[in-house]
């Protein structure tokens, strides 16, 4: 009996420091009601938003939660950011918990359209306002949401192709480290309609794997000495892109979608060409406040027409400014 | 069927692995309600000669009879439908499975047809306690799993396992050579029990003191061959024990010692 | 037949009831102790009530659609490898069958026109084979299922994105809701019911896990199933088919493994050619939580569908409670912890009750 009583004491006690850890250790999205220290501007409102993406707990989904979250406490109200892991089923059972929950708004990205039409038809059936955010920009308003927030992916493809082909690259290979995901197969059609030369798509294991990752683009490199250019469509990718390069020997030039700390310095130090830049700390912080603003005022963001938020570019020019910026997670 | 002839005969029967000769030329006979014991060494071939009589391996040479039918098991299956069970030594349960379920293991009662054939089990706890009731233990809880009991009580219940399934020979292989004393002799029990009810039993065994007090034959293999075949009777438990155990050999290399102590003195 | 009396054979003692002090009355509690499911029963109330109490949504019906959801997904597939695992072996591809399941139905039905209910049926009679493979193979090469599926795992993986890269040109599989059919499928398989929105897939698990309890219980498959996982030598030599049990059981594990996959497809009316992969473990947790040994011979159907059920209320449990979904991995295995814990302490302290 005493060991029944101390396997339920020591699990309460567990359960109780993780809620107590999670609840104060990141003062962002704590439990219920808003109303945090310092907002001072805005009086706190009692309004949730959840944030749903597909991110795996990579460093370009972690921009955007900083993003997210940091308009929940300029506008005062609670943000709930969820990952689904890059799995649809689990991103529609998480959109379905937050029409359960009644949030006042809902923002996700949509790597499947399909996958997620039913539950964002719960949403809008149950009169929550969606926004789509990152992915799913032709899907948008047939989905039910509102307004879109993103980066044309095929329009910033054919930049960043045109811009190496410019710098006079002839074979491209562009690596594709994510399943299922239309925008970054519209980055690669994009590029290739941009560079113009020979350009090949390479699938690679992705993020929860770098290192094999790395020995992809590695053998890809040694196997084929005529590709000259390589681009990422993920930061963590473009590092591993970046010592793949050096350790194959090659003289590629490499660039990438999206940034992160290492990769603007990477930029700076010449390793990496340029990086296009979608801002996803915007994707994670316009629609809380469109959501928001929807929920106070009615009002509605873009004529129908996606706001964009890229491309952007960095490159060596500009890479020491957004530096200091990447190095704090909000580039 | 033949009238009058023995319930197992096995004449002159070999097997061979390759070059090694683990049977040569081994013959015996097992009637209704009667223990053969089977003795030797380890390495004497008692493995291999009842691997052949249950069905496991093929014999090379001789030939086998049941009541006076010849008869070739190819597999353990045929042994098992033909009547002879045999009772392995460590493997006999499933220690995890309660004590009906591992006796109707393989044959379970069934009540109803089709998707809905579901087994009887009311009728197999009845059936498992009254067949251990014979054997002389009182099963209060079926559901016990057979893990719990101790190691005679678990030949007990194969045993009594193999009796109820209609088994006409019962081979029991080296049963008492993992218990204790008082086990061993609770098992010995079981044995001249399954003897009561007409099933003629083949005792394997290298201890000839467990073997003596319930044979009716016995018979020693060394090296594969057989030493000698005697009656009840026929041979007293000394002489037994001495054939067994390399009689010949101990005296000598007694003798031997013997002479080496007087040397050194 | 010789009459054992006129031989000098010591005299038979007569079969008296031999009452052996070990084997006592067993009390209701003791029976009710010994049961594998009992752990992951206290461990599931206590989960549920801990996170119904501590959230506001948790405890309504409209939340328990949430995460009977999870479950049930999940709890498919469980129920049938808790059934494998009590008959000895292990399937790691389980998981990612679910994935080729849901692609090559899809392929079935938008790149070669089939209608939705031939693609289905087709599909299960191929997860069958691929079942057959997986057994035949362990019990062929006798090595460890462990390794044996852990081969088939990769090559369905690869299988996965090979394939459907090279008929879609994508990694995705797409349009399933225009196929003929799929109304009636969707309805059947992947729908919901109720204004709650309760998943129809959760109809289905309860119903597989009836039918495996029964299955486990009392036909003799079920017997058979214990006995090839307590002791296959054992089992072998009282007679029973050993190799076609475990073949079989394969074949049932592939089988509702493909059926979850069939009905994710068909909820999403779409398949992601990375579906699946994972999942493999999270039905073995919840065979274990249920109280399935690693090595076979013990456990149950109705304890893997509660282990299952503790992973979906986890899951949902830690969304309500609004924590940094950061830690949620931490929480889900602290939780998973615990439930094995109290699993095992009720098991050992029944079989100490035994006294």
């Amino acid at each position: 009996m005493r060991r029944v009583l101390q396997i339920v004491l020591a699990a309460l006690l567990v359960l109780g420091m993780a809620a107590f850890t999670a609840g104060c250790g990141d003062d962002d999205d704590g439990g219920d009601g808003g109303g945090q220290e310092d907002v001072s501007l805005t009086q706190g409102r009692d309004l949730t938003i959840a944030v749903i993406t597909h991110g795996q707990g990579d460093t370009f989904w972690a921009v955007a939660k900083k993003g997210a979250e940091q308009a929940g406490k300029d506008m005062g109200v609670t943000v709930k950011y969820s990952e689904s892991d890059n799995d649809p089923q689990k991103q529609a059972q998480l959109i379905d918990s937050a029409v359960t929950e009644k949030v006042n708004g809902i923002a996700t990205s949509v790597p499947s359209a399909d996958a997620l039409r039913d539950s964002l038809k719960k949403a809008v059936d149950a009169g929550i306002p969606v926004v789509t955010l990152n992915s799913g920009q032709a899907d948008s308003a047939e989905l039910g949401a509102f307004a879109h927030v993103g980066q044309d992916e095929e329009v910033a493809g054919e930049a960043a192709g045109k811009r190496l082909a410019e710098g006079g690259s002839q074979k491209l290979i562009c690596v594709v480290h994510e399943q299922g995901n239309i925008g970054l197969e519209q980055r690669c059609a994009g590029a290739k309609k941009g560079f113009g030369g020979e350009v090949e798509n390479l699938q690679v294991k992705g993020i929860t794997d770098i290192s094999t990752t790395l020995t992809e683009i590695q053998s890809k490199l040694e196997s084929d000495d005529s590709i000259d250019a390589v681009l990422s469509l993920n930061p963590d990718i473009a590092v591993a892109a970046r010592d793949a390069v050096r350790g194959a020997g090659s003289e590629a030039k490499v660039a990438t979608f999206d940034l992160s700390g290492d990769v603007v310095k990477a930029v700076k130090d010449g390793e990496i060409e340029f990086a296009v830049d979608q801002q996803q700390y915007l994707q994670g912080y316009l629609p809380v406040v469109f959501l928001t603003l929807y929920n106070t005022n009615n009002n509605t963001v873009g004529g129908g027409l996606p706001v964009l938020t890229g491309p952007g570019f960095v490159d060596k020019t500009n890479a020491a400014q957004v530096e200091k910026l990447a190095e704090e997670g909000t580039r | 069927m033949t009238a009058g002839a023995p319930l197992l005969e096995i004449e002159h029967v070999s097997k061979y692995f390759g070059n090694v000769i683990a049977l040569n030329d081994v013959s015996t006979t097992v009637e209704d309600g009667q223990v053969t014991c089977v003795l030797g060494d380890n390495g004497a071939g008692k493995s291999t000669f009842i691997k052949i009589l249950s069905g496991v391996h093929r014999r090379d040479e001789g030939e086998i009879r049941m009541a006076g039918e010849r008869v070739d098991f190819a597999s353990p299956r045929e042994a098992k439908e033909a009547g002879i069970a045999t009772v392995f030594q460590d493997l006999a349960t499933v220690p995890l499975m309660s004590i009906w379920r591992n006796f109707f293991l393989g044959s379970e009662p069934t009540r109803g047809v089709g998707p809905l054939r579901r087994i009887d089990v009311d009728d197999a706890k009845r059936t498992m306690r009254e067949e251990m009731r014979r054997m002389g233990i009182d099963v209060r809880d079926p559901d016990q799993p057979v893990g719990t009991l101790s190691g005679g009580e678990r030949q007990a219940v194969a045993i009594a396992r193999a009796i109820h399934f209609g088994a006409r020979v019962l081979i029991l292989d080296e049963p008492t050579s993992a218990l204790g004393v008082k086990q061993s002799g609770i098992v010995l029990r079981y044995i001249v029990q399954a003897r009561e009810r007409g099933v003629g039993v083949i005792f394997i065994s290298h201890n000839p003191h467990h073997a003596y007090p319930v044979g009716d034959r016995f018979v020693i293999l060394n090296r594969g061959k057989l030493q000698g075949s005697w009656k009840r009777g026929e041979i007293s438990r000394d002489e037994l024990v001495q054939m067994m155990a390399g009689g010949a050999e101990l005296d000598e290399l007694t003798h031997e010692l013997e002479q080496e102590l007087q040397k050194s003195q | 037949m010789t009459n054992p009396a006129t031989t000098a054979t010591p005299p038979t003692p007569p079969p008296t009831s031999v009452v052996d002090e070990r084997m006592a009355r067993v009390s209701l509690l003791t029976k009710l102790l010994r049961r594998p499911e009992l752990g992951a029963l206290l461990a599931a109330a206590a989960i549920g009530l801990f996170f119904a109490v501590t959230t506001d949504e948790f405890g309504t019906l409209d939340g328990a659609a949430n995460w009977t959801d999870v479950a049930s997904t999940l709890g498919i597939p469980a129920v049938a490898v808790a059934l494998l695992m009590i008959g000895g072996e292990f399937d790691l591809s389980a998981g990612v069958m679910t994935g080729t399941a849901g692609l090559f139905m899809g392929i079935l039905a938008t790149e070669v026109g089939m209608d939705m209910w031939p693609a289905i049926l087709l599909t299960l009679v191929a997860a069958a084979a691929v079942g057959f493979i997986n057994g035949y193979m362990v019990v062929r090469t006798k090595l460890p299922s462990f390794i044996v599926t852990l081969a088939t795992f990769f090559v369905l993986q690869g299988v996965n994105l090979g394939v459907t890269k090279s008929i879609t040109g994508t990694v995705r599989v797409d349009g399933l809701a225009d196929v003929n059919g799929y109304d009636s499928a969707f309805n059947l398989l992947g729908g919901s019911f109720s204004s709650y929105d309760y998943r129809v897939s959760v109809l289905w698990w309860v119903g597989i896990t009836i039918l495996a309890t029964w299955v486990l219980a009392r036909t003799r498959a079920g017997n058979w199933i214990f006995g090839v996982g307590g002791d296959a030598v054992a089992a072998r030599n009282i007679g029973v088919p050993v190799s076609r049990v475990k073949i079989a059981l394969f074949m049932t594990t592939a089988v509702c493994a493909a059926l979850a996959g069939i009905m994710v497809a068909l909820r999403l009316a779409s398949v992601q050619a990375s579906q699946g992969v994972g999942d493999e473990f999270n039905y073995i947790i919840a065979a274990v939580v249920g109280g399935c040994l690693l090595t076979g011979g013990f456990g149950s159907a109705v304890g893997a569908a509660l282990g299952a059920l503790i992973i979906g209320m986890a899951f949902i449990g830690i969304q309500f409670s609004g924590w940094n979904t950061d830690w949620r991995y931490l929480f889900l295995g602290v939780i998973l912890l615990i439930a094995v814990l109290v699993n095992n302490f009720v098991r050992r302290s029944a079989e100490g009750a035994r006294k």
